[in-house]
């Protein structure tokens, strides 16, 4: 994050996401929002909160509850010259709309030659904790960052959630950005001047001489808590965002773990075959002689979400169980 | 039926052997119990004689290799018979299935990493391992389940760096050899284990001379055949020790340990440090088998041919530099023996007997004790008793 002014304000990570589609809205005349309850009701988040009385309803379209058609018609609008914002309201529904962006979406540029392209974003949300069952609080990013021609965003501060938001809606490829429900009113620093940040460079969120925690966003700041616990025990942990996970930028993840010799990959995304285990490979390839220990990763537990708060909580790593295996990483427990 | 050569053990504890050489190349006929090949532990360097008639075929250890023990380095056919071609699985050497002889067998150094790849070892502990040129063969892991770690390595070369001799100098490091490691392993031990204290006392050695002249009169033999002073001195320790249990125990964390034989340990200097050759049962053994004994012992040390048995079970130490012409010094116990007796060069000096200046043939004895063990008016009443056998030494030579 460049060095910020000392009078920068500080607003909620959902007021940054809003800030980002009105900015790209009164700039580009191209970009509309189409999904579940985006228009008066704002999505039951309120991220969307006043954009249809600024833009109307031609440019904040309300759908039907169909996210494999209204997805669809995104890709074909963005193939004709629009650049839609199509909003999931929960990211377990991307199921529904699987067809759409792996098979067409992250195809056609590819197919046409060049002909088409698919400059479309489609705005979800991932993260348990909300008290929302099975099949509302997965996170499912692992399934597109799979697919070769879609870009997955997921910021994890306001500051990152504006700026990376810019740069998707002005990337003409299919772009997934995931955004973590519980960090809706996080607040952080946010200049009111304009900025991008593009995609694929990690940010490091804390510098650290003896442990990489490789966080994703709902798991950044988690790590950054471990973080504070783990200076009280006079271990230095070094935290670093991907911010994307495709473009992913393997040379920050994997220099860093050069530096500390030591690394615990964080993603709220299933712990199995997911995004933790793809990030530890990177850097288990790429710092292997480096390595003082396991790669270790962290994720939700392998089981459907519960329903019960003692047990879905249980579902999540916390920070003190990242601290934990961190001092064991370190030799130090 | 083809009978493997593997690296022996030769020792309780030993891990690897160091194969100095092969007596017999690949292909050579060899004869149950002729030397096939020299291998160098911790103590010594041994022959090892082979265990069948046959010929040496499917060598698979170079000179200068260090193997881990139990490890078939080569095998004796019969005539015509190809070794076995896999023989680092645990078949017995019966059942193992005869193939081709691999003509490929030279593969330098893969014994030796394949023995460290077995030990857990985290990959940057392993890349500084080789950058430092630390061997890891040396290294106890702190890790979760004895991992060799990083922090490991570097407090390994640390430790080596602050070792090596001046700034201006390192390139003229002369590498330890196994006699070399274990000399500077073992005292270290010692000194700054077992707690030492010394007792001195001048003896008069004119009746040791006499006795010498006199058994090599008798014994009318060549020069190198004669009985040396140390002989005698070997012959009368030994034979006073019984009297003094103490002398002649170690210390366990359970008790002392009074040892029922005295075995007799000289200290030889060879070639890269000194070694210590055991006579066993000295106490019963005469002067002229002490003789024999010791200079067989001093030869093979001396060629760096010394058994291993005979380097173990010692129960106490004498080393002599009285021909290198030291008055006196102090040893370094070698554990796990309470003592060590240090003797000095007889000379003619002045000594006072009977209120007259007299000049007398003198000898300085020196005795390292360890206090766990005895304390100082056990080692002197030893002392004495030694001295007063020292005075009459032919009561002590029957």
């Amino acid at each position: 994050m460049p060095e910020v002014q000392s009078q920068v304000r500080e607003i909620t990570f959902a007021e940054a996401v809003r800030e980002a589609l009105a900015e790209e809205m009164r700039r580009d005349p191209r970009v509309f929002i189409m999904g579940e309850d985006v228009a008066e009701a704002g999505t039951p988040f309120k991220v969307l909160s006043g954009l249809v009385e600024e833009f109307g309803t031609s440019r904040v379209v309300d759908t039907p509850i169909s996210e494999a058609g209204f997805t669809g018609v995104g890709v074909g609008a963005a193939m004709t010259g629009l650049r839609p914002v199509v909003d999931i309201m929960f990211g377990d529904f991307i199921t529904l709309t699987m067809d759409q962006m792996v098979n067409q979406a992250a195809k056609v540029h590819y197919m046409s030659g060049g002909k088409w392209k698919v400059p479309m974003v489609m705005r979800t949300t991932l993260g348990a904790a909300r008290r929302s069952a099975a099949q509302h609080s997965q996170s499912l990013h692992a399934w597109f960052s799979h697919v070769p021609g879609l870009k997955v965003v997921m910021p994890s501060t306001p500051y990152d959630a504006k700026g990376l938001l810019k740069t998707a809606i002005r990337d003409d490829n299919p772009v997934i950005f995931f955004e973590d429900k519980m960090s809706y009113k996080l607040k952080g620093p946010v200049p009111s001047e304009e900025y991008t940040i593009p995609l694929g460079v990690a940010d490091i969120k804390r510098e650290g001489s003896d442990i990489t925690l490789v966080g994703t966003s709902s798991m950044v700041q988690l790590a950054l808590e471990a973080a504070a616990l783990l200076e009280e025990a006079d271990v230095s942990a070094e935290v670093v965002d991907p911010r994307t996970t495709w473009p992913l930028d393997e040379h920050t993840l994997i220099e860093s773990v050069k530096k500390t010799s030591r690394a615990i990959v964080m993603d709220e995304g299933y712990g199995r075959y997911g995004v933790a285990a793809e990030l530890a490979a990177t850097i288990a390839e790429g710092a292997f002689h480096y390595l003082d220990g396991p790669v270790q990763r962290m994720g939700a537990m392998h089981v459907p979400i519960p329903f019960s708060p003692p047990l879905e909580d249980a579902t999540l790593p916390t920070a003190n169980m990242i601290f934990e295996a961190a001092m064991k990483l370190c030799g130090r427990s | 039926m083809a009978i493997s050569v593997v690296m022996p053990a030769l020792e309780l504890t030993q891990e690897t052997g160091k194969l100095v050489s092969w007596r017999k190349k690949e292909g050579e006929a060899v004869v149950k119990g002729e030397t096939l090949l020299e291998v160098e532990t911790d103590k010594a360097v041994v022959e090892v004689e082979a265990l069948a008639n046959g010929f040496l075929a499917g060598v698979k250890a170079q000179e200068g290799d260090v193997i881990p023990v139990g490890r078939t380095i080569a095998w004796i056919v019969e005539k015509g018979e190809a070794p076995p071609e896999e023989s680092s699985r645990e078949i017995p050497a019966a059942s193992a299935p005869a193939k081709i002889a691999r003509q490929n067998a030279a593969n330098p150094g893969a014994s030796a990493s394949e023995s460290s790849s077995k030990a857990k070892i985290s990959p940057k502990a392993r890349r500084l391992a080789s950058e430092l040129n630390v061997n890891l063969a040396s290294i106890r892991g702190s890790g979760p389940g004895g991992e060799i770690l990083a922090s490991d390595i570097e407090s390994a070369a640390k430790s080596a760096a602050s070792l090596a001799a001046s700034p201006t100098d390192h390139e003229n490091i002369e590498k330890l050899t196994a006699v070399g490691r274990l000399m500077a392993e073992r005292t270290a031990q010692s000194w700054t284990t077992v707690p030492h204290f010394f007792l001195v006392r001048e003896v008069d050695a004119g009746a040791l001379n006499d006795a010498r002249e006199k058994l090599n009169a008798v014994a009318g033999t060549s020069a190198s055949a004669k009985i040396t002073h140390t002989d005698l001195l070997i012959a009368i320790v030994s034979r006073i020790l019984p009297h003094h249990p103490r002398m002649n125990a170690s210390y366990t964390p359970e008790g002392i340990r009074l040892h029922a034989e005295v075995n007799m340990a000289v200290a030889i200097a060879v070639n890269d440090g000194v070694i210590a050759a055991v006579i066993p049962n000295a106490n019963a053994a005469s002067i002229a088998e002490i003789a024999t004994q010791r200079r067989d012992l001093a030869d093979r040390a001396k060629a760096g041919k010394s058994r291993t048995q005979e380097l173990a079970g010692a129960t106490f130490t004498i080393s002599n530099l009285g021909m290198i012409q030291i008055d006196s010094f102090t040893a370094i116990i070698p554990p796990p023996q309470a003592g060590i007796l240090a003797v000095g060069a007889i000379a003619d000096r002045v000594v006072a007997i009977a209120g007259k200046p007299t000049v007398r043939s003198m000898m300085t004895l020196t005795l390292s004790c360890d206090h766990r063990v005895v304390d100082g008016a056990h080692g002197a009443r030893f002392l004495d008793d030694l001295a007063k056998a020292i005075a009459q030494p032919q009561r002590h030579l029957g």
